[in-house]
């Protein structure tokens, strides 16, 4: 490559224009064949346009960026950044091919896909949602604005921290970052950080309440109160860890699991403990006022 | 999933017609139904829901809000909110929505998948909610059934933008840098609101006085079904935090979860979740600091670190 050209760098507006293309149009053209593809070559337009002027040179460096990638699109900008850095060498005469490149992107892409979205998807965001909920199911409109303005802050400085520590340490940077079990780290805090909460949102969110009692002459027996000696929630926990048993270990289709799920509800509300329309309980809801039993009666309502 | 590439055409002729019977149907059907005062009259009026179909129509495209589109307005939570606001109740809409949006605490798109679409369980959802009068509680499940449904327009929308690569492989060809930006934007955006604004607007149009006759009629002929809806609003959010529980739910760190669920118990609400959340940091440093990192949510460390090690190889075989 021509190395008595004068050198070309890349200004801090190509850099923040790439960075802002990626934000606003990652998934513009989300499509089953290359995924994240064009929005890739869309982001390093700003830079292919400064690098070079050979009308070759712009189209060989189109088709590279075009190719199939996909990766988590906030905490894998950091591949952004490196290739950006990598292409800016390239175009000064450095030694690097389209094989070094494309190395780069799909080596990258899997592991980075897999730290951001345990980071993203799996703990920033449920937390966060999980604070806004809170309020608005209050009745606190505050929930939903407070969810939005702190994601926003946290997601954009999150993306932005990332592509600019990638183009400032390039590719060896980003490697031994991965290599260093930094990552590791950050996934297994993150594990600890987002079991915390997902243990607390169950005992918040999931609620059963097993309605009938039995009666033995004019003892009673109800079972959620029962259950309730033995542990506060205890339902609730069981039948999350069953649920994630079954999608996780036994491969369940989870729309599956929803419409089993929503005929449970409503077969379990259906009231036929006691004489049906004057009194009683269905499984999950006590709802028809009942009278005190007779003596001697074994009953369940 | 190459595939996709060679129907691609046939599929894009059939989405388009598709869309275009739908926008026909609405053209008619609106004015019909609107005569009959089926539609419209319910507190939707076909502003309000093409309000909605818009905010549904934006929160699928990150261009206009950027990381506000899929963390923000595609989650119910803030959806339910605008739709509030759109309907004239916000603290109603962020209510259902909220409620809504605890089914998809779990929500994670990963390769090009998603197993629901919280966004039209968000905005179409709360807004039939909201028209046909159901409490927050019972949205939830209609919040699911939109929210399965929806998955359609996603799907129908993977396949087709492959088509739009090709237009930008035909422009790089000929070196059109802005050309291949184009491509990224302009068709697949006109195509993704075709198949997103239309079917939900019609939808809140004419759903909304569906949803609520049929709310009605149960609750005089089966007040049952509607308990049934509350104590699924109990239920279904388990599924929401089991498919979460899939990604990190293993190896040491499993303990944690049953000590968060604990403390929320025992603690009778006193610690609320961003207490326990800080808690939780706390603990996270401990774990990381005391235990190193060997043996956590390991899933994708192997695959990580053999990448790493490749990469790194071929980066030292060029004299990086």
């Amino acid at each position: 490559m021509a190395t008595d050209k004068p050198p070309v760098e890349l200004t801090r507006g190509d850099v923040m224009g790439a960075f802002w293309r990626w934000t606003f149009f990652s998934h513009s053209n989300y499509n089953y064949e290359r995924l994240q593809g064009t929005a890739f070559a869309h982001m390093m337009t700003p830079v292919i346009r400064r690098l070079y002027t050979d009308p070759e040179e712009i189209k060989a460096a189109l088709r590279r960026h075009l190719v199939f990638f996909n990766t988590e699109p906030n905490v894998g900008s950091v591949i952004h950044g490196a290739v950006i850095a990598m292409e800016e060498q390239r175009a000064n005469g450095a030694d690097i091919d389209d094989d070094g490149i494309n190395s780069v992107k799909s080596g990258l892409m899997g592991p980075l896909a897999g730290v951001g979205d345990t980071i993203t998807q799996g703990t920033i965001i449920p937390i966060l949602l999980s604070i806004g909920i809170g309020m608005a199911q209050a009745g606190n409109i505050l929930g939903p604005i407070l969810y939005f303005v702190l994601m926003m802050i946290i997601m954009t400085g999150l993306t932005y921290f990332m592509f600019i520590q990638g183009y400032t340490r390039g590719r060896t940077g980003v490697t031994e970052i991965l290599r260093s079990g930094l990552m590791d780290r950050v996934i297994t805090g993150a594990g600890v950080l987002g079991n915390i909460v997902l243990g607390a949102l169950t005992a918040q969110f999931v609620a059963i309440y097993i309605a009938p009692s039995i009666y033995i002459n004019e003892l009673r027996f109800n079972f959620q109160e029962t259950l309730d000696d033995v542990m506060p929630g205890l339902v609730p926990l069981l039948f999350t860890i069953l649920t994630w048993w079954l999608l996780a270990k036994k491969g369940v289709n989870p729309i599956l699991l929803l419409v089993v799920y929503l005929l449970i509800a409503l077969v379990g509300a259906v009231p036929f403990f006691g004489p049906a329309g004057q009194c009683g309980s269905s499984i999950f809801n006590a709802f028809y006022a009942c009278p005190p039993p007779e003596a001697s009666s074994f009953l369940v309502r | 999933m190459l595939g996709a590439m060679n129907e691609a055409p046939a599929r894009v002729k059939l989405a388009l017609a598709v869309s275009l019977a739908t926008f026909a149907v609405m053209l008619v059907a609106g004015p019909v139904l609107g005569q009959d005062g089926s539609g419209g009259d319910t507190g939707v009026s076909l502003f309000q829901a093409i309000l909605v179909g818009l905010g549904y129509y934006l929160s699928n495209s990150p261009w206009l809000v950027g990381n506000g589109a899929f963390f923000g307005i595609y989650r119910p939570l803030v959806a339910g909110f605008l739709v509030g606001i759109i309907l004239g109740d916000p603290v109603e809409g962020a209510k259902i929505g909220a409620a809504i949006n605890i089914l998809y605490l779990g929500f994670i798109s990963a390769g090009g998948s998603i197993p629901a679409d919280p966004s039209v369980a968000g905005w179409v959802g709360t807004a039939l909610a909201m028209g046909g009068g159901l409490d927050a509680n019972s949205a939830i499940a209609l919040g699911v059934a939109v929210g399965t449904l929806g998955t359609f327009v996603f799907f129908t929308r993977m396949s087709v933008d492959a088509t739009f690569a090709h237009w930008a492989d035909a422009r790089a060809e000929e070196g059109d840098i802005g050309g291949v930006a184009r491509m990224n934007v302009i068709p697949p955006q006109i195509f993704l609101f075709i198949i997103s604004f239309i079917p939900a607007t019609v939808a809140v149009y004419l759903g909304a006085p569906v949803v609520e006759n049929a709310i009605n009629w149960l609750g005089t002929n089966a007040p049952w079904v509607l308990h049934g809806l509350q104590i699924a609003g109990g239920i279904l959010p388990a599924i929401g935090i089991a498919m979460n529980m899939k990604f990190i739910f293993r190896g040491s760190v499993i303990p944690y979860f049953f000590l968060g669920y604990i403390m929320a118990v025992a603690s009778g609400g006193g610690l609320n979740i961003l207490m326990i959340g800080i808690i939780g940091v706390a603990l996270s440093f401990l774990h990381v600091t005391l235990l190193g990192n060997g043996s956590g949510p390991s899933g994708r460390q192997a695959a990580g670190g053999g990448a790493a090690t490749s990469v790194g190889t071929t980066a030292s075989a060029e004299g990086m």
